[in-house]
């Protein structure tokens, strides 16, 4: 049996790396680091508005060195013309002004806000502080858990299908049939390269931005959630394939899995849209489970492993199914 | 070898494919199983082969009846060479007949070496990937993975498909090369010649069900008028007449001055399955 499954995975080792299978994630992993780095991150850095400060007199005594100030009540008017987020506070005449283009409603009271807190001396609020992870190291971990999420639901998923639909075309599934293998192995060997380059590539992307002392403490716990979502999502990218007539027909139903698993899961998870019904989508569990292991707090109930190992059970039956459906097929 | 009684099998409710077969395969018998598209042939072997399961009536191979029949062991006792030259398009011809015989015991396999130059594959495309092969070649290297593992049975799909003379003729010499060793070859074909040079006996299926089965020269020759036609020169004149054959016996009955050539009137092959099932072959 293991000898078996040798052949086979070797054979899907080449496979892959003549799809180009781990040159597209290689390329996966450089953009995805490039873009944390450089551009999310600071991205997330940078200030919400700009704040003017025209004051004469110095009336302000305590402005935060986020503030930039003026020479004239016109500098402050032209500065805004170009900086329409901008807020302008108008302190000539002693109490301070605010001058700003209407946004929304909200955004305008933040604004407000946000622009007068910068007037106030440091220290002023005296806000509980939760956990231990300092912003940066925050938004690393949630930009990565997010990215490892698309690319394990959305680049693996395809990467699966481009790679089986080629041996759909081959025919070869079918000559498999007649070969003294016990099938299972066929699906099991698929499952074991995918499983591993997904692991191989969460290791990599954890490492590279969220940093390598961080990644020891999390990294068992990513990797359990990782190979769960893996396992579901080459599962579910084996029965499409082998039940979709092309390519083509595989990325519309793609299209339609993307819109209505990853939106929803995306919106409900980072930010304040409510979707009562969430609960019920079995994808939020899993990206909440691997959020909760990116931020060290794993909170999955037994419950929730049950339910990761039914479906992968019942996708597993699936496949043999319709793998077999596959192999009865004439030329 | 084969045994197969009253075999029926249906892919729905209304979509009978074989209604009863009945046919025995001995051993080392090349057997002929001739029809047209649609005729049941496929089903046939995929019921043999083990890829369909849910027939009735009962099927034995190797002594055993088919639904315990299909183990690992038994997979290693057959080779099939399907219609269509299933093959890794990026692996080339060594390296498809190295991963597809990985599956049976190192004792069983042949050289790969050795079978690809009883199959005279161009010896510069051995590296080359299958995806820059011609059909002839994909077929030769489909027929290699099909002997690589030294199989008891074999079952051929239509094996001279997409060759040159050349090539079918050479692979008939190797189908009966595999005979001489023993092997038991269950032909599928369209092609008459093949069947009839070929086959010990021949078994007609139309519409799921087996039409006439006995050897190529029995069919033809019940079914012969024993009508010759002699082609001759009599006194400068080009002729042909018709006799029949007893009248032969005592010579040729009339008188000539050169023999041209003679024709027995035999029906060939095809003669006899378009009279069998009332269609031809393609």
């Amino acid at each position: 049996m293991w000898k078996n499954l040798c052949s086979l995975f070797k054979k899907d080792c080449r496979m892959m790396v003549s799809g180009k299978f781990f040159l597209m994630s290689s390329g996966f992993l450089v953009l995805y680091t490039l873009y944390v780095n450089f551009g999310y991150i600071k991205f997330m850095d940078a200030q919400l508005y700009n704040v003017y400060l025209y004051d004469p007199a110095k009336t302000q005594t305590t402005v935060s060195t986020l503030v930039q100030r003026v020479s004239s009540k016109e500098a402050l008017d032209t500065i805004l013309l170009d900086d329409t987020n901008g807020v302008g506070i108008d302190a000539s005449a002693g109490e301070p002004q605010l001058v700003f283009y209407e946004g929304t409603e909200q955004t305008d009271c933040h604004r407000i806000d946000y622009a007068l807190s910068l007037l106030q001396p440091p220290g002023n609020c005296n806000a509980e502080v939760i956990g231990s992870n300092t912003p940066e190291q925050k938004a690393r971990k949630e930009i990565t858990c997010e990215l490892l999420f698309f690319e394990i639901a959305a680049a693996g998923f395809l990467g699966i299908a481009a790679v089986l639909f080629k041996e759909k075309g081959m025919g070869v599934i079918r000559v498999h049939a007649i070969l003294p293998l016990r099938k299972n192995l066929f699906i099991l060997s698929k499952l074991a390269i995918f499983l591993l380059s997904d692991l191989v590539f969460a290791i990599l992307l954890t490492v590279l931005n969220v940093g390598l002392l961080d990644t020891a403490s999390i990294l068992p716990e990513v990797l359990i959630q990782t190979a769960l979502l893996s396992l579901i999502m080459s599962l579910a990218g084996l029965i499409c394939a082998l039940l979709l007539k092309d390519f083509r027909q595989f990325t519309s139903a793609y299209l339609l899995i993307a819109i209505f698993v990853a939106t929803p899961v995306f919106l409900s998870a980072n930010t304040a849209v409510k979707l009562d019904w969430i609960y019920f989508h079995p994808f939020y569990h899993i990206y909440m489970g691997l959020k909760n292991a990116y931020f060290g707090t794993p909170m999955n109930s037994p419950a929730y492993y049950l339910g990761c190992l039914t479906a992968i059970a019942v996708l597993f039956a699936g496949v043999q199914h319709v793998f077999c459906k596959e192999m009865r097929k004439e030329g | 070898m084969i045994e197969v009684k009253d075999l029926t099998f249906s892919y729905g409710k209304d979509k009978q494919a074989l209604h009863g077969l009945d046919f025995t395969v001995e051993d080392g018998e090349i057997f002929g199983f001739l029809g047209p598209n649609g005729s049941g042939k496929s089903t046939t072997q995929k019921i043999l082969t083990g890829i369909l399961k849910g027939h009735g009536g009962k099927a034995s191979l190797f002594g055993q009846d088919i639904s315990a029949a299909h183990t690992q062991k038994f997979f290693q006792k057959i080779g099939v060479l399907f219609e269509f030259p299933y093959l890794y398009a990026n692996l080339s011809a060594v390296d498809n007949l190295k991963y597809f015989s990985s599956f049976y015991p190192k004792e069983q396999i042949r050289s790969i070496e050795e079978v690809l130059n009883e199959l005279e594959f161009k010896q510069d495309f051995l590296k080359k990937p299958v995806s820059s092969y011609s059909k002839g070649m994909r077929q030769r290297i489909s027929m290699a993975r099909a002997l690589i593992s030294n199989p008891k049975l074999l079952f051929l799909d239509e094996p001279t498909s997409g060759l040159d003379p050349s090539g079918a003729v050479l692979f008939r010499k190797i189908i009966e090369k595999e005979r001489k060793k023993g092997t038991t070859v269950f032909l599928t074909t369209h092609n008459m010649l093949d069947a009839d040079l070929l086959c010990d006996r021949v078994a007609f299926i139309a519409d799921g069900e087996i039409k006439a089965l006995d050897t190529p020269k029995h069919l033809k020759e019940r079914n012969s008028n024993r009508r010759i036609v002699i082609d001759y020169l009599y006194q400068g004149r080009r002729e042909e007449k018709t006799i029949e054959a007893p009248e032969l016996e005592i010579g040729i009955p009339f008188a000539h001055d050169e023999i041209i050539s003679i024709h027995s009137q035999e029906p060939t092959l095809e003669d006899m399955f378009i009279k069998y099932t009332g269609r031809g072959l393609s």
